[in-house]
């Protein structure tokens, strides 16, 4: 495909993703939100993790920040939503920032389990904060009309997917990927490790506290421990690794698929929906751990034999 | 401008109970090939290490075209124009060959490029360079050794350098290739880049150096023209041991 | 006994606990590489099977300790031998990732099997109490520190004196010279995982005999296992210990002069401080 068709097909996409909300089903439409958000939150994984190769259990601490700083403005300071949701993109940022200096320096899994305290140490905090409502949380006012959210968290994804296919072919995204590939590499060959990490993890943790204030607004509701969630933060490391981390659509389609089947379980048996995303995550893991663009691109020339090969590779 | 493009005072290099370098001083003039030899150990990669930024060393000056290294990252070295390859070579193995060089192209000096396709287009003149260009679009980790070696020259070359540290970039090649490396470094000497090589092939660092440095212990033992240190019998000692009589 | 001495004596025996807490997963750690998420999980499961000893064989806790161990040993090889092992030469972030859906499966069969009840294991000593160097100690807990502190010991000794343990130690060392000296490593993996699974299913039992258990309760014990392994640092096996009665203390000096809410920032806030500032831990060396 020609570049002017892929983004023909892009806006087509789009516009029809954007007319759901008139000929969906209410629950429908719900659960277009969720994936949505869940989309964007993998997607800006997608960036640290991904194309830097930083695996942040942190991103759901600025998924937090971003909704108590949406809901602070909003609940105790009578602000509008536009300037709740930017206060918490600010706080999100301002946080990567300073968290990232001090804590991009760590090599591979203490970088991660650094992040993962840092998620339990928010909870911790925001669950003494009066302005915070303590361990009860906030309550938002109600906003009718999931309409309106479904097209913000559209825009959203929208908007984080076209920072990614900025990111793959711009300078910025080159120097990333080398600093996933081989970071020593890439500091004698003039790369500013230091800057641009913490860049990615800047724009990410943005992404994720825009998706924190929309979901706070849309459930009206937000307390510690499900605002600083790690098991989102896992979900949405799941999502991108399995549909193919360091690529463009990859974390979406992801999203998609593994929310879809989990929404269709939930339906059905509602605990065998957990344990059969625990299944999925162990048997992706042993079978196409660099996900389902990986998968896309190899099995044509190998087919089934890249499941194989990659226990082969990997077994001891 | 002095005619020196490197200068190096004092140096030392501390590690856990081991001098690695210790007090060492020597100057790289200005289009120059300096080769450095000495036994295993001796501290060669860890002067260039400390050259290109990957280490701090304890004590002492370094100075680039009147740049005081001291408290430069490694990557604002890279960006006056000192570029390294690594022994153990050190290839992006996610990327293609071409996408490895135009990393080079993209970061280097200024002189490169900030767009994504001109850095291909130096990327691939670079290839053309040392003889890869038919693995451009091969995975980097798909290559076998000399080829490796290759690469590492050509992503150092894509940086525009004006100095270039090569570590032992010959171990592993046959005769041919090593023929082949050594034609290739006389050309980008004549580009106007001056060389620091290490190497333990001595026929290629006989051959292509103006001046050999040999380091024993971390300490400079002799410094000169080739043929003349190589008869050093203090260098022949440090290489062979003492003589029995 | 002043206040602060009763505070102090019941940290150091959370300590005890939290040091056997953690011990296998810097075992594992040390020795695979393996970054153990589903550590906690693995704690909950000893916990049930001691429960269940309890309730249907009507078996002392303390004496279902090591059939608990055996079972968690025998669990444990198993899941090394067939699945964890099928990963174990990839990127260590995948053996993040897989041990994080092996803890999604555990809970979620847990929740199943035993419901989400709290349950605790309530031997007829339960509420009896021991005097100790003037302060007041539950018995349980006393027991469950001098057992913790027994198999710490125990772990050492096997690792230090005998054929087996020293054939684990090469093994962490260095794999292929370990190999040529005619260890088999996947034997050796298996072993070691299980012995892992083995003392935290110990801690587990203890745990339930102490507090209460859930099929949840898995998350917070991993995380807090990892700030237990890194703040003593992974280098010396000595370091679970240190960092098992420092992070007991400090949490119930926090709990005591700021706030029982706060015991939580103080542990992980002090895991970061010391990823950050000391990577290698209070015991560990500064490169």
């Amino acid at each position: 495909m020609t570049r002017p068709m892929l983004w023909g097909a892009a806006g087509g996409t789009l516009m029809i993703l954007a007319a759901v909300p008139w000929i969906a089903s209410p629950t429908l439409i719900q659960f277009g939100i969720s994936t949505l958000l869940l989309a964007t939150l993998a997607q800006s994984w997608n960036i640290i993790g991904g194309y830097a190769g930083y695996a942040s259990f942190g991103n759901s601490v600025f998924y937090g920040l971003g909704s108590y700083g949406t809901a602070i403005a909003m609940v105790q300071w009578h602000l509008p939503f536009g300037v709740g949701l930017a206060l918490g993109a600010v706080l999100a940022v301002a946080f990567a920032v300073l968290l990232g200096l001090l804590v991009l320096r760590l090599r591979g899994h203490y970088f991660a389990i650094a992040t993962l305290a840092l998620a339990e140490v928010m909870i911790a905090i925001f669950s003494n904060l009066d302005i915070a409502g303590r361990n009860i949380g906030l309550v938002l006012p109600l906003l009718r009309g999931d309409a309106l959210f479904y097209e913000m968290s559209l825009g959203l994804l929208a908007l984080s997917t076209l920072a990614i296919a900025w990111i793959a072919r711009s300078r910025f995204g080159f120097g990333l990927i080398s600093i996933r590939e081989n970071e020593e590499a890439a500091a004698v060959m003039g790369v500013n490790t230091t800057l641009y990490k913490v860049l990615a993890f800047a724009l990410s943790g943005f992404f994720c506290a825009l998706a924190g204030g929309i979901h706070a607004y849309w459930i009206t509701f937000l307390d510690p421990v499900s605002a600083f969630d790690i098991g989102l933060n896992v979900k949405m490391i799941i999502m991108s690794v399995f549909g193919g981390p360091g690529s463009i659509l990859g974390p979406v389609v992801g999203a998609v698929l593994l929310s879809g089947v989990s929404e269709i379980l939930s339906t059905e048996i509602s605990s065998l929906a957990g344990l059969f995303f625990g299944v999925v995550i162990v048997t992706a893991v042993v079978f196409m751990p660099r996900g389902l663009a990986d998968l896309g691109r190899r099995y044509k020339k190998v087919g089934w034999h890249y499941f194989a090969d990659n226990v082969r590779a990997h077994r001891l | 401008m002095p005619s020196s493009i490197l200068a190096v005072r004092g140096l030392t290099k501390r590690f856990e109970g081991l001098v690695a370098l210790s007090d060492l001083s020597f100057e790289l003039e200005r289009g120059e090939i300096l080769g450095l030899i000495g036994p295993n150990g001796a501290g060669k990669t860890t002067l260039v290490s400390v050259i290109s930024g990957t280490l701090r060393p304890d004590d002492g000056e370094l100075t680039f075209e009147d740049h005081n290294l001291k408290h430069l990252p490694a990557y604002r070295r890279a960006r006056l124009g000192i570029a390294r390859t690594f022994q153990i070579t050190r290839p992006f193995p996610g990327l293609t060959v071409l996408d490895n060089v135009a990393v080079g192209a993209l970061f280097g000096t200024g002189a490169g490029t900030r767009e994504l396709p001109r850095a291909r287009a130096l990327a691939h003149e670079k290839l053309d360079f040392v003889g890869l260009a038919h693995r451009a679009d091969q995975r980097a980790d798909a290559l076998g050794g000399p080829d490796r070696k290759r690469l590492e020259l050509a992503k150092s070359l894509a940086m525009s350098p004006q100095l270039l540290l090569l570590d032992e970039v010959m171990a592993g090649l046959t005769l041919v290739e090593i023929e082949s490396v050594i034609a290739i470094i006389r050309r980008v000497r004549e580009q106007g880049v001056s060389i620091l090589i290490i190497e333990h092939v001595m026929k290629a660092i006989k051959s292509l150096s103006d001046r050999l440095l040999v380091l024993h212990h971390g300490q400079k033992i002799a410094d000169g023209a080739p043929q003349q240190v190589l008869d050093d019998p203090q260098v022949v000692e440090a290489y062979l041991g003492r003589r029995r009589t | 006994m002043s206040l602060l001495g009763q505070i102090l004596v019941n940290g150091i025996l959370l300590g005890g606990l939290y040091a056997l807490m953690a011990l296998g997963l810097a075992l594992v750690w040390g020795v695979l590489n393996i970054v153990n998420l589903a550590h906690g999980a693995l704690i909950m499961l000893g916990a049930y099977v001691c429960y269940y000893l309890f309730t249907e064989l009507n078996l002392d806790p303390f004496a279902a300790l090591p059939l608990t161990m055996l079972t968690l040993f025998v669990f444990g090889y198993l899941l090394q031998r067939f699945v964890l092992n099928l990963v174990i030469r990839a990127p260590m972030f995948n053996t993040l990732l897989i041990t994080f859906g092996i803890d999604v499966v555990l809970t979620y069969l847990a929740q199943i099997s035993f419901s989400a009840d709290y349950r605790t294991i309530n031997p007829t000593y339960a509420g009896s109490n021991f005097a100790l160097f003037g302060a007041t100690v539950p018995t349980v807990r006393l027991l469950a520190f001098v057992v913790a502190l027994a198999l710490t010991c125990l772990l050492w000794l096997f690792l230090a004196r005998t054929r087996l343990g020293r054939a684990i130690r090469a093994t962490a060392q260095n794999l292929v010279a370990a190999r040529l000296y005619g260890v088999e490593p996947r034997r050796i993996y298996a072993l070691t995982f299980g012995l892992g699974a083995a003392l935290a299913g110990a801690a587990g039992g203890l745990y339930g005999v102490v507090s209460q258990v859930n099929p949840y309760i898995g998350g917070s014990l991993t995380a807090k296992s990892f700030a237990i392994a890194i703040i003593g640092g992974l280098e010396n096996p000595l370091g679970v210990v240190v960092g098992g009665l420092f992070l007991g203390i400090v949490e119930s000096l926090t709990s005591l002069y700021i706030g029982p809410t706060y015991a939580d920032v103080a542990s992980f806030g002090i895991l970061v401080l010391v990823l950050i500032v000391r990577p290698t831990g209070l015991l560990g060396r500064t490169t």
